[in-house]
């Protein structure tokens, strides 16, 4: 440990992502000082445009993005990795990927922003099963608007397509219009099924808004939207620069310390690249690093007050690891050419399995008719299959017009038993312990994959596909939830419904580590919508202080 | 060129003072008639009142727009008719001697920001057609926005009365202009009301516009209103009216020039506003002014380039996130621009993003609007149609390119698609940043 | 499958980005072989690949046989020589044996007139089974534009040339805001042979 200087402000956040970002914008915007500790270092697009255009995988959307090693990401989902280590029975299916650098992981989504439904939020009420929240839909309605102004959210009338999720106001823009394929998968589906397909709620530009340009169907908001057409983090980051919130890059946080009570946080700790300590005091403090890397710090900062970690006297610290757990088939169509990889990659949904009486049985999912370009993957299978010249040209042409890819998003549940610890073996080069995630895919979850397969099957019928290739076994989506789990009874719970731990007063979490159930929208929304709502209350506290 | 001396000029463009003067019962009393209310309507559009007397996210008319120039800031005054703040107290009288003379109420003499040089033109029946509009359709706004406080000797009003007088004058039209035929009605549209010569006519050394070079080109604010002169070498000589028309209309057109800047207000607020008769007087009058032909120029300014590609053969090798060195020329335009307007600068297929050749601002022998572009991007609305490009400069969430990288890119996209490299400096791209 | 390939080093000390990069190369697992096909044969990476492409230089006439291999392989009338002569750099410097085996398959070429790139694959394959890996090269650099695992052409790859009328490379979209809401044009089912055996397809880990 090397020199100790502090920095001092009202509020200090650990992580500069959506949540980090968007509670700094809106504190300093009203007056409040904020310092924000970044573990990663500043970035800028063009060199991950190029990185992608360099990138010899180019599924890989962690691939543009190697990670500095005083702050590692996963670098993919193989297991194992090199940093996010997982075992079980299902260590596969929690191998999730992230990003630790300024504007965090929203570098790479790809824009989808769900509000969950109100039976989200009552889970264990309504169908027995997982947990309830300690808020209800009502409670976050307001700040998932101010969300969706935030990013910039397009999405359908309400009028003429009801997404399930009451809205007060209409979506900041309109709804994207679909590609050709999405509207003949539309239309099938409409007309051979009981089912139906709705447009996405977006985080991208239908017209130009917040000075960033309308997407021009780049079909790569993973990994990297080239235009800036589509919502990231880093966009938070600078107007809460530019209201005088203090970003500090490369600032690794490896301890929380308490006062003698042990009931407020008086600072955090964080090591710069070279080892170098520094203390940042604060009056209040959010920690809103990711869901792995929130539960990871609880659990390093642990100490003779708290053995176990801080915040975490339920023990409940890096339990009930969450996600949408996925299935995913490739087939080709037998009908018409679609030509998928014509404008955004994700548009259009089949939502009628995001909720039903059913639920008390098996998970909820949505299923995603992914619009990606399918040129690369088509050109390496016909070469693979031996054609030259020609016939090569030709089996390219088919094979990227007729590639159909279809995957899910299905419902995880809270078990204690999904548990993320600190790795015994490996440490950074900071000497931090990686995180370790035990996972067992929920009977839940798993019942809801099979269902899910069963209307793959009808699907792949229904488009008289062939070649059908399934994604063995069950993949992460990278929506990890659950490590710092929300209720009303101190015991089993880690933060109240205000996000505020239970065991430590100016301590707030903002992250989906928060969340009770994962419901089967994309989690982004509803973690930018909680942190609005942090910041709502830090600002009541602070100006009525 | 960059030059410091186009800084002048600015005042010269956008910010009136017409101030308020003693409240008084002089407003008109009896409403006038609905046609002449409407009329004065079209006439502040044509005149494009709006552009210089609201600022930004303000109300219209209450002025409030403060530009930076050497001597000060220049800040428009509030022309709505509130008594108070505005010009609610103004006779007809008092508002015509302001509009056609530069003489406000309390006798003083106005800056010349103010193109009454230009409305020195009007009819005067049209004068009182504007004041019928402001008097009654203009929404009182009870604000006062900021003092305007020049340096000397500019500060000076009354040395104002002196450029008054070197100053060049348009004679005040007579009759009524809507029966004016095709030719004078659009001299009177172009001079007397839309004021182009304010930016696309050189000044001399009193920042007088210099009628001898009438139309041909000047610099302001950073961009620089090009030379739109007959002239088939640096003007608009190879436009056909309709070109000209479209123009005016919408801001763009494909192959020739698109709009960004002061000009892409002047489209929004006023010229995408009148009708096609009036446009196509504009059009016809602009296309007959005598050329006049610049050495630097020798071929017109859309006419260079054409679609190139090379292969984007490559290493293969990846950056760690945090290594955001610069990028050096071609390669800050496949990194940033490509994207949109193509590996080989066509643009979109749809002409949403322009080609980057046959494009006059690319094809400038200047610089100067092709640095602004990438600095601060285009944002045009005309009717539902937003065109837009994000600015690149520090204050960019899309992307933020040092000077050094902006002066790559246009070296480069003036090499490739334009009228050759500039050989622009980083040091040159930073006396272009907004103050 | 390539489960021997598992034991890259995992110092998580000292780890960088190359040595991640090189770590990619060594991928694969279960999850990940999608559209798994017939036979076996996937590209062997070397320990060379991390060395820069100038390291060995072609001559000029190595590249000029790639080049008129390349042309009979495409069926195609031109090609860009800058890209053959960086692809064929990028293939002999990763993979030294393939100088040899280009000029042998370039000597069998002009043995005899064949008509079709599918006839010369079949001869070739039929000669020397290695030419089977030697031609996957040829195609992957030029239709992917990626050679020994690195890219050497992006936008400038063929699969982006013959499918310019439906879809653009990613990043490089310029058909305007919602210009994928059009009917992109109709593909025959194509009814051609392959030249060469099949092989077994490997799609890498995300």
């Amino acid at each position: 440990m090397s020199s100790e200087q502090t920095l001092s402000a009202d509020v200090v956040i650990v992580g500069s992502g959506v949540a980090g970002s968007s509670i700094a914008n809106e504190l300093a915007r009203a007056g409040i000082s904020v310092i924000v500790l970044e573990a990663g270092p500043r970035v800028d697009r063009q060199h991950f445009v190029e990185n992608f255009r360099n990138l010899e995988n180019k599924p890989s959307y962690q691939g543009p993005f190697p990670a500095v090693p005083w702050a590692r990401h996963p670098p993919n989902q193989m297991t194992p990795n090199e940093y996010l280590h997982t075992t079980g029975p299902d260590a596969e299916a929690y191998q999730q990927v992230y990003l630790r650098m300024m504007g965090g992981t929203t570098w790479h989504w790809a824009g989808c922003a769900w509000r969950y439904l109100p039976s989200d939020f009552e889970l264990r009420s309504r169908y027995g099963q997982g947990r309830d929240w300690a808020l209800k839909y009502d409670d976050l309605e307001p700040f998932y608007y101010q969300a969706e102004v935030m990013m910039g959210v397009c999405g359908p009338d309400p009028a003429k397509e009801d997404l399930g999720s009451p809205r007060k106001q209409p979506y900041p823009m309109d709804a994207l219009p679909i590609s050709y394929a999405a509207q003949q998968f539309r239309k099938l589906i409409s007309e051979k099924t009981p089912l139906r397909v709705v447009h996405e709620p977006q985080a991208r530009n239908t017209r130009p808004y917040d000075n960033r340009p309308t997407c021009e169907g780049h079909n790569n908001c993973m990994p990297i939207c080239p235009i800036g057409a589509m919502y990231n983090g880093s966009y938070s980051v600078y107007h809460a620069e530019a209201a005088g919130a203090q970003f500090v890059p490369n600032a690794v946080v490896y301890k929380i310390e308490r006062d003698d009570a042990n009931k407020r946080v008086t600072a955090v700790h964080y090591f710069d690249p070279d080892k170098g300590s520094h203390r940042v005091t604060g009056k209040y403090f959010v920690i809103a690093a990711h869901c792995i890397e929130t539960a990871k710090l609880l659990l390093v900062s642990a100490d003779d007050k708290s053995p176990d970690g801080v915040a975490n006297s339920s023990g409940h610290v890096g339990r009930n690891m969450m996600d949408h757990t996925g299935v995913q088939v490739t087939f080709i169509s037998g009908d018409e050419a679609l030509w998928p990889g014509r404008g955004p990659l994700e548009t259009n949904v089949i939502d009628n399995f995001r909720d039903g009486d059913w639920r008390s049985e098996r998970g909820a999912y949505l299923v995603h008719m992914v619009d990606d370009n399918q040129v690369d993957l088509a050109t390496s299978l016909a070469i693979s299959k031996g054609y030259v010249g020609k016939e090569l040209e030709e089996q390219i042409r088919y094979l990227a017009s007729h590639t159909v890819r279809l995957f899910s998003h299905n419902e995880g549940l809270a078990d204690p038993e999904n548990r993320l610890t600190l790795s015994k073996t490996y440490k950074d080069i900071l000497g931090i312990p990686h995180p370790e995630v035990y996972y067992k895919l929920p009977e839940y979850t798993v019942k809801s994959c099979d269902h899910t397969r069963g209307l793959f099957k009808d699907l792949i019928g229904l488009m008289h596909g062939r070649d059908e290739q399934w994604t063995p076994g069950y993949f992460p989506q990278d929506h990890p939830a659950g490590s710092t789990i929300m209720g009303v009874d101190p015991k089993d719970s880690v933060v109240d419904g205000e996000c505020r731990t239970h065991d430590h007063e100016n301590l707030f979490i903002a992250s989906s580590s928060v969340f009770s159930s994962v419901g089967t929208g994309n989690i982004t929304l509803t973690v930018a919508a909680l942190a609005l709502r942090v910041a709502d209350t830090l600002k009541k506290e602070l100006t009525h202080a | 060129m960059p030059d410091t001396v186009r800084k002048v000029f600015v005042s010269l463009l956008v910010a009136g003072t017409v101030l308020a003067g003693v409240p008084s019962r002089s407003k008109a009393a009896d409403t006038p008639d609905a046609a002449l209310i409407e009329r004065g309507g079209y006439l502040a559009t044509a005149a494009d009142c709006v552009a210089c007397h609201t600022k930004p996210g303000g109300k219209p008319f209450a002025g409030g727009l403060k530009i930076a120039t050497p001597m000060g800031d220049i800040v428009s005054t509030n022309i709505t008719p509130d008594p108070e703040h505005g010009i609610g107290a103004y006779t007809e009288e008092d508002f015509e001697k302001s509009v056609r003379h530069g003489i406000r109420k309390d006798g003083s003499y106005l800056y010349p920001a103010m193109p009454y040089v230009s409305y020195s033109g009007l009819t005067d029946g049209d004068v009182k057609a504007l004041y019928a509009w402001f008097m009654h359709a203009v929404k009182p706004v009870a604000e006062t926005p900021p003092q305007t406080s020049l340096s000397f000797p500019a500060s000076v009003r009354t040395a104002m009365a002196g450029w008054n007088m070197l100053a060049n004058h348009n004679q005040a039209e007579t009759g009524d202009s809507a029966s004016f035929d095709k030719m004078r009605r659009g001299r009177y549209l172009a001079n007397a009301l839309e004021h182009c010569g304010t930016c696309h006519t050189p000044r001399n050394f009193i920042l007088s516009e210099k009628q001898d070079q009438y139309l041909g080109g000047g610099p302001l604010d950073g961009w620089y209103a090009p030379n739109i002169t007959s002239s088939k070498t640096s003007g608009i000589g190879d436009w056909s009216e309709d070109d000209l028309v479209r123009y005016l209309q919408t801001g763009a057109v494909s192959g020739r020039s698109q709009a960004a800047g002061p000009m892409a207000e002047a489209v929004e607020h006023s010229t995408s506003h009148l009708t096609d008769a009036d446009l196509h007087a504009i059009a016809a009058y602009i296309l007959q002014v005598s050329p006049y032909d610049e050495d630097t120029a020798h071929k017109p300014r859309d006419s260079f380039g054409e679609a190139t590609v090379q292969p984007d053969i490559r290493r293969g090798d990846l950056t760690r996130i945090d290594d955001v060195t610069a990028f050096k020329g071609g390669a800050v335009y496949g990194a940033n621009c490509a994207a949109c307007h193509g590996d080989d600068g066509a643009g979109a297929r749809n002409k949403y993003v322009p080609s980057l050749f046959a494009n006059s601002v690319v094809g400038a022998s200047r610089p100067d609007n092709l640095i602004m572009t990438v600095l601060y991007g285009v944002h045009r609305t005309v009717g539902k149609t937003e065109a837009f490009m994000p600015g690149f400069d520090g204050g960019s969430d899309v992307q933020r390119l040092s000077d050094g990288e902006v002066a790559d890119v246009v070296n480069y996209v003036m090499a490739q698609y334009g009228s050759g490299n500039p050989h622009v400096t980083a040091d040159q791209v930073k006396t272009f940043h907004k103050k | 499958m390539a489960a021997e390939r598992y034991s890259f080093p995992v110092d998580v000390h000292h780890s960088s980005p190359n040595g991640m990069r090189m770590n990619r190369m060594l991928r694969m697992s279960r999850r990940d072989v999608l559209l798994a096909g017939m036979g076996a044969a996937v590209v062997s990476v070397t320990a060379h690949a991390a060395e820069p492409p100038e390291a060995s230089a072609p001559g000029v006439a190595d590249a000029a046989q790639f080049l008129t291999l390349s042309l009979r392989l495409t069926d195609r009338e031109t090609l860009s020589p800058a890209i053959g002569n960086a692809l064929y750099a990028r293939i002999v410097q990763a993979v030294p044996e393939r100088k040899e085996q280009i000029s042998r398959l370039h000597a069998l070429l002009q043995q005899k007139h064949f008509e079709s790139a599918q006839a010369l694959a079949k001869a070739a394959e039929q000669a020397d089974p290695v030419f089977k890996n030697v031609i996957h090269d040829i195609m992957t650099g030029w239709y992917r534009g990626v050679a020994a695992q690195k890219v050497v052409v992006y936008r400038s790859a063929l699969m982006f040339d013959i499918t310019k009328d439906a879809v653009y490379p990613k990043t490089y979209a310029t058909g305007g805001p919602f210009y994928w809401t059009s009917k992109p044009p109709e593909v025959p089912l194509p009814t051609g042979e392959p030249g060469l055996s099949p092989s077994k397809f490997v799609v890498e880990p995300t």
